[in-house]
């Protein structure tokens, strides 16, 4: 089930300039805003594949629900590290959320394959940036993902719930939603950065595998954190992983709250402005190493 | 389109055409390992992510087993066992059949499974086991390493039956998986792309990572019916695993052999009649 979108429409007569010639404010602006329109054109062009991707994305989570009662009925407790088992499970569902925003399939993999093969110099000769275009397709992409996935996720999350004993309050979800858009700057500036890699290294996807392993667990979407001993949690925490998944699901359940939430923000705004600086350091130094290959 | 072409250099006898089987499989597995030596450095990178992945499975239940002693009426070590069992099955699958099953809608769409089809050789081996994907054989013995650790750490003491039960049970999880993935994969022919179907294979093998307690309850329990007896995927781990480490059930151990022979018998007759709706896309 797939539906053709109207194909997106280039007015060339727009005022807009194509050269970067002119580069006032606004006519920056207006040129990532054009990238953003047509990768969002784009992603449109399948979203029968998308909504059903998504439920199927989903039905594992039909296991981890079952696995996780037999686990609570085992331990014979009602709460695990401060999670009862309803907060379990709102929080493995509020993890896909999470990712939706911070995960970045592809990208790292893509810059490090276009350093390799040559294709880096369009954005040389162009008057573009790279780290500007990728954010904009990438913001573009993120939102038709969450814009058709509303569907499937909002049906899902209204059969789950049961499991949501307590909804935040407006002040917490504003601080929910910082936190998810932050969780995507981490994403998307961290996996740059891991691409930028490819300046000096031509194979990166294989660190790429490791990387997006290792995430998978220290991120906390297999468990919350607060599971894992004590000397762990510490050094889990410290690290800019969890804003990617577990921190802003605790968020939302209320475990971060007043000067911590705060402070929690704060130091999620530190990595993404750090992972920003780190994939433009890495870029510019490693455009003095660019060999331009492929002719 | 199934072509069996004779030529002089073929055996004439049945028994003779099938004697070839095991020296033509020796064969592509070695180009296949000689093609994998040639990129050593992705061989180790494959195994170092299936290693990582491994680790973190352990950690995952290590955790778990700090908080409680018995997932679903199993214990730790009965648990872990259970892990490596599935481990183990599915890097067979891995390493046998998924690759070759991953490439087959490419065949269909770019009409290169004509050249298969010419060959003459049985069409289902040829296509289902062409290639052994080398680099996540070794899965297959960190998930015994594993099998072997939770025994040990049990204390569990050796049986011949049980043990031979075990070997028995799992191939019969092996055929099983394998009929599940030749069914998804014969699907390609009509519908050409496989991604959804991929995932499909997917979805189900995830259902074969839990021991069938946790399904046993309430709601679930449509699920456990469903899947151990319609689309019986829950027993290609549960089955071998239990023979090991729990009670011997014949009725089980009957019913997967049974299962075993009807899903392959079944599979091949749809593979067969996907094959004969194949309309050669290049010529």
């Amino acid at each position: 089930m797939s539906y053709v979108a109207e194909p997106p429409r280039f007015d060339l007569n727009d005022p807009a300039p194509a050269s970067g010639g002119d580069l006032v404010p606004g006519s920056v602006w207006r040129k990532y805003y054009r990238v953003w329109r047509v990768s969002l054109a784009e992603r449109m062009t399948y979203r029968g594949d998308f909504l059903l991707g998504t439920f199927l994305r989903f039905l594992p989570m039909i296991t981890t629900i079952l696995l996780w009662q037999a686990i609570y009925d085992g331990s014979g407790q009602s709460s695990l590290a401060g999670f009862t088992y309803n907060q379990m499970i709102a929080y493995l569902l509020l993890v896909h959320i999470s990712r939706m925003f911070s995960s970045m399939p592809g990208l790292a993999a893509g810059i490090a394959r276009e350093i390799r093969d040559g294709t880096l110099k369009k954005y040389l000769i162009q008057p573009l940036d790279l780290l500007g275009y990728l954010i904009s397709y990438r913001a573009a992409h993120k939102m038709t993902y969450i814009v058709t996935a509303a569907v499937p996720y909002g049906i899902i999350f209204f059969l789950c719930r049961g499991f949501f004993d307590t909804m935040p309050s407006g002040p917490v979800f504003l601080a929910y939603l910082a936190s998810l858009i932050l969780a995507f700057l981490i994403g998307f500036y961290f996996e740059a950065a891991v691409g930028m890699v490819g300046f000096w290294f031509l194979e990166v996807t294989s660190v790429l595998y490791i990387v997006m392993t290792l995430n998978y667990f220290i991120s906390g979407q297999m468990l919350p954190l607060d599971l894992l001993p004590p000397f762990w949690v510490g050094v889990l925490k410290a690290m800019p992983f969890q804003y990617m998944a577990y921190f802003p699901a605790v968020v939302f359940l209320g475990k971060v709250q007043g000067p911590d939430l705060i402070w929690g923000l704060a130091i999620e705004a530190f990595w993404a402005i750090f992972f920003a600086v780190l994939a433009r350091v890495l870029y510019s130094r490693g455009l003095r190493r660019y060999g331009a290959y492929g002719g | 389109m199934s072509a069996t072409i004779e030529t002089n250099e073929l055996p004439a006898s049945g028994a003779m055409t099938w004697r070839r089987y095991p020296r033509l499989y020796g064969r592509l597995g070695l180009f296949t390992l000689v093609r994998e030596l040639s990129f050593r450095g992705n061989f180790l990178v494959k195994m170092s992510v299936e290693i990582l992945w491994l680790g973190i499975m352990l950690a995952f239940y290590e955790t778990v087993f700090a908080r409680t002693n018995l997932v679903a009426g199993w214990a730790k070590q009965d648990y872990l066992f259970f892990v490596g069992c599935y481990f183990a099955l599915n890097g067979v699958i891995e390493t046998l059949f998924l690759e070759n099953c991953n490439e087959f809608s490419n065949l269909v769409r770019t009409g290169d499974l004509d050249f298969l089809l010419l060959k003459p050789i049985d069409e289902q081996f040829l296509i289902t086991c062409r290639r052994v994907d080398w680099s996540v054989a070794p899965n297959v013995l960190m998930g015994l390493g594993v099998m072997l650790m939770a025994l040990w750490n049990k204390g569990w003491e050796f049986d011949t039956v049980r043990v031979a039960l075990f070997g028995v049970t799992f191939a019969c999880g092996v055929a099983i998986s394998y009929a599940f993935m030749l069914v998804l994969t014969s699907f390609s022919v009509w519908l050409v792309r496989n991604q959804s179907l991929m995932e499909m294979w997917w979805l189900f093998s995830s259902l074969a990572r839990f021991p069938r307690e946790i399904f046993q309850r309430g709601w679930a329990v449509s699920l456990d019916v469903v899947f151990t007896y319609i689309l019986p995927i829950l027993l290609v781990v549960n089955v071998p695993s239990r023979v090991m480490v729990k009670a011997i059930e014949p009725r089980m151990v009957g019913f997967i052999a049974i299962v075993t022979v009807a899903s392959l018998a079944v599979s091949r007759k749809f593979f067969q009649r996907a094959l004969r709706s194949y309309r050669s896309a290049s010529s």
